[in-house]
């Protein structure tokens, strides 16, 4: 009578993604109102998180020593970063303090299948959540365009690379300050609407010519460096040192595996407290 | 004998916080707040074989939904032991889960903002259940439960009776072999729990699955369970049938007397309850008390035109179990 968990990981996570899409599909196209409004509100949201460095550079045509066609193409990585978060981790994902405050990480316990399966899945949101994913690509190829920047598969290769360490940092930042949710579940269940908005704040500008210490800090202690500001570096030839396109998939793999380990901790504790508090529907919604 | 369910000397400790709201403890709040240890439970031994319906009692805060959350992986003992189907739930929780059925009465597995039906579908595939097992088990919860009139209806929008008979449904499709149900009939009406009562019954009855059943309501306990286990701060205080408990509560009946005076009567060993125009109602322990000797009084008092006995609602018996146990306390 057994069911038996799927042996091919990726097999799983294939059919697994298939059936979130279709359901966020149906989700969001449950009426034309509701996929209208929904839209726009995603347009109007993803546009308003890079206006204002936009405007800055358009004030002082750019900023610093990066002009104006660049700082649109940082902007286009930093919203295409988001939007891949959006995209994959949807349905507060990207929120583990939401889930582990409201007690909604029981939901995930109960599914026959390890847990990092359903991170990796039932956020799954590409219909929904592909709006700033889309609005960001457009912002790239206009500045790429724009800047006649020579694409080939190798280019478009390090873009891809670097939008996903990007987006795998953001998640690992987001799961580091969330497990703090497994010791005070109620006072940290907000905290990744906080560092998910620091970053947001932090990710748009160059950080050329910014102190050494605060340069450090930026890339290590809240590493919005490593979101559009040293990707864009790279990707436009401004970075001189030939092993730079290694350093941002190496950072992702260092924040990956210090939130894992982390979470992991969280986890062992939550599996001795378990929850007292549990509000429904929380996740899904 | 061939055990579904085993806790072996199980424990667990809560640590509760303790705040003072007088401003003068702000910093000894902060730095060394009064923390509270509370026996959720302490060395539990609980067998339970294979297809068997257990009930699972006990006033607020004796342990119940603790060991729930044990049983569904949801948490680990401080020490002792918890085997279910001979897995560990917390080591061995993905190969576990798929082999259990858990139905929070205040919690749902459905998702909100979509159909029953698209929940189902996603418990297909999550669950990883062939094609021909969730098509027959879904024939089989949508006729038994009644599903038709609300499949394509938004979780959101079910009644609670409609959503508890989906959540149960959906707890189900995987063909689990042992079911934990907590408080599952919490709220619902008195057609909606008959019918997931039959519904639990029938699926023990006729899949052999296991169950263990929470619940407040002691005759609904009674209608699902032959085996009753209650539990009291932390200990099994009671483990036997129903009409185990009934004489290990104190047998309180309830006896009622037709009289044509209208005069009050008095019977030593019982206590007058109500009754008014020549009816009068007494409640007596039949442990204790014969019911010829009540007889004979009442007869030495007045004629007797009618007499009815019945047994004490179970509820009472254990409400008054309950009291005993906490006067046992103080």
């Amino acid at each position: 009578m057994a069911v038996e968990p799927g042996r091919a990981p990726l097999r799983r996570l294939l059919s697994l993604w298939a059936i979130y899409a279709r359901m966020d599909l149906l989700w969001v196209a449950r009426g034309l109102r509701v996929s209208v409004a929904w839209y726009l509100g995603d347009l109007v949201v993803s546009l308003s998180a890079v206006t204002w460095s936009f405007l800055l550079a358009e004030r002082f045509d750019g900023i610093g020593t990066w002009s104006k066609l660049q700082v649109v193409f940082m902007l286009g990585l930093a919203l295409a970063v988001r939007g891949s978060v959006e995209f994959g981790f949807g349905l507060n994902a990207a929120f583990p303090s939401r889930r582990i405050g409201r007690g909604q990480l029981d939901h995930m316990l109960l599914m026959p299948q390890p847990l990092w399966l359903t991170i990796a899945s039932d956020g799954f949101c590409p219909a929904s959540g592909s709006g700033q994913l889309l609005a960001g690509s457009a912002v790239i190829a206009w500045a790429v365009h724009a800047l006649a920047l020579p694409v080939d598969a190798t280019w478009l290769a390090l873009l891809a690379l670097h939008v996903f360490s990007a987006a795998s940092i953001m998640l690992a930042f987001a799961y580091l300050w969330g497990s703090l949710a497994f010791l005070a579940p109620r006072a940290a269940e907000e905290i990744n609407s906080s560092t998910m908005r620091l970053l947001e704040q932090l990710k748009p500008f160059p950080l050329d010519g910014v102190g050494f210490g605060l340069t450090f800090g930026l890339m290590t202690v809240v590493p919005a460096g490593f979101l559009a500001w040293l990707p864009s570096r790279v990707l436009l030839g401004l970075e001189p040192e030939r092993s730079a396109w290694l350093w941002t998939p190496l950072a992702a793999l260092v924040s990956v595996a210090l939130a894992a380990w982390v979470f992991r901790a969280g986890l062992a504790r939550y599996a001795r407290t378990g929850s007292t508090r549990y509000l429904s529907h929380g996740f899904r919604r | 004998m061939d055990f579904a369910v085993s806790l072996r000397n199980v424990s667990k400790v809560y640590r509760q916080r303790q705040r003072s709201e007088r401003l003068g403890d702000v910093f000894r709040n902060l730095l060394r707040p009064t923390v509270v240890r509370i026996e959720a439970l302490r060395g539990i031994d609980l067998s339970v074989p294979r297809g068997e319906i257990v009930a699972y009692a006990g006033p607020n805060g004796a342990g119940k939904s603790t060991t729930i959350k044990l049983l569904a992986s949801l948490l680990a003992p401080d020490s002792g032991q918890v085997r279910v189907l001979g897995m560990d739930p917390v080591r061995d929780r993905v190969r576990y889960v798929g082999r259990i059925g858990v139905v929070f009465g205040q919690r749902t597995e459905l998702w909100w903002d979509h159909p029953v039906a698209a929940s189902f579908a996603w418990k297909r595939v999550v669950w990883n259940i062939g094609r021909e097992r969730y098509e027959r088990m879904l024939g089989l919860v949508r006729e038994l439960l009644g599903l038709d009139a609300f499949m394509n209806t938004l979780a959101r929008e079910l009644s609670l009776g409609q959503r508890m008979r989906a959540d149960l449904a959906m707890a189900l499709l995987h063909e689990p072999e042992v079911l934990f149900l907590d408080e599952p009939t919490l709220g619902l009406d008195v057609l909606a729990r008959r019918n997931i009562l039959r519904f639990v019954r029938d699926v023990n009855r006729e899949r052999g699955v296991t169950v263990v059943v929470t619940s407040h309501d002691m005759d609904e306990l009674e209608q699902l369970a032959g085996r009753i286990v209650m539990l009291h701060r932390g200990e099994i205080a009671f483990d036997g049938d129903f009409a185990s408990l009934r004489r290990h509560a104190s047998d309180r009946r309830v006896f009622l007397l037709e009289t044509p005076s209208f005069a009050s009567l008095e019977l030593d060993g019982a206590e007058r309850t109500g009754g008014e125009n020549g009816r009068h109602e007494f409640v007596y322990d039949a442990s204790r008390v014969r019911l010829s000797d009540l007889l004979e009084q009442a007869a030495a008092q007045t004629q007797i035109l009618d007499v009815e006995t019945h047994r004490a609602p179970i509820d009472t018996l254990v409400a008054d179990l309950y009291e005993r146990w906490q006067r046992e306390r103080t």
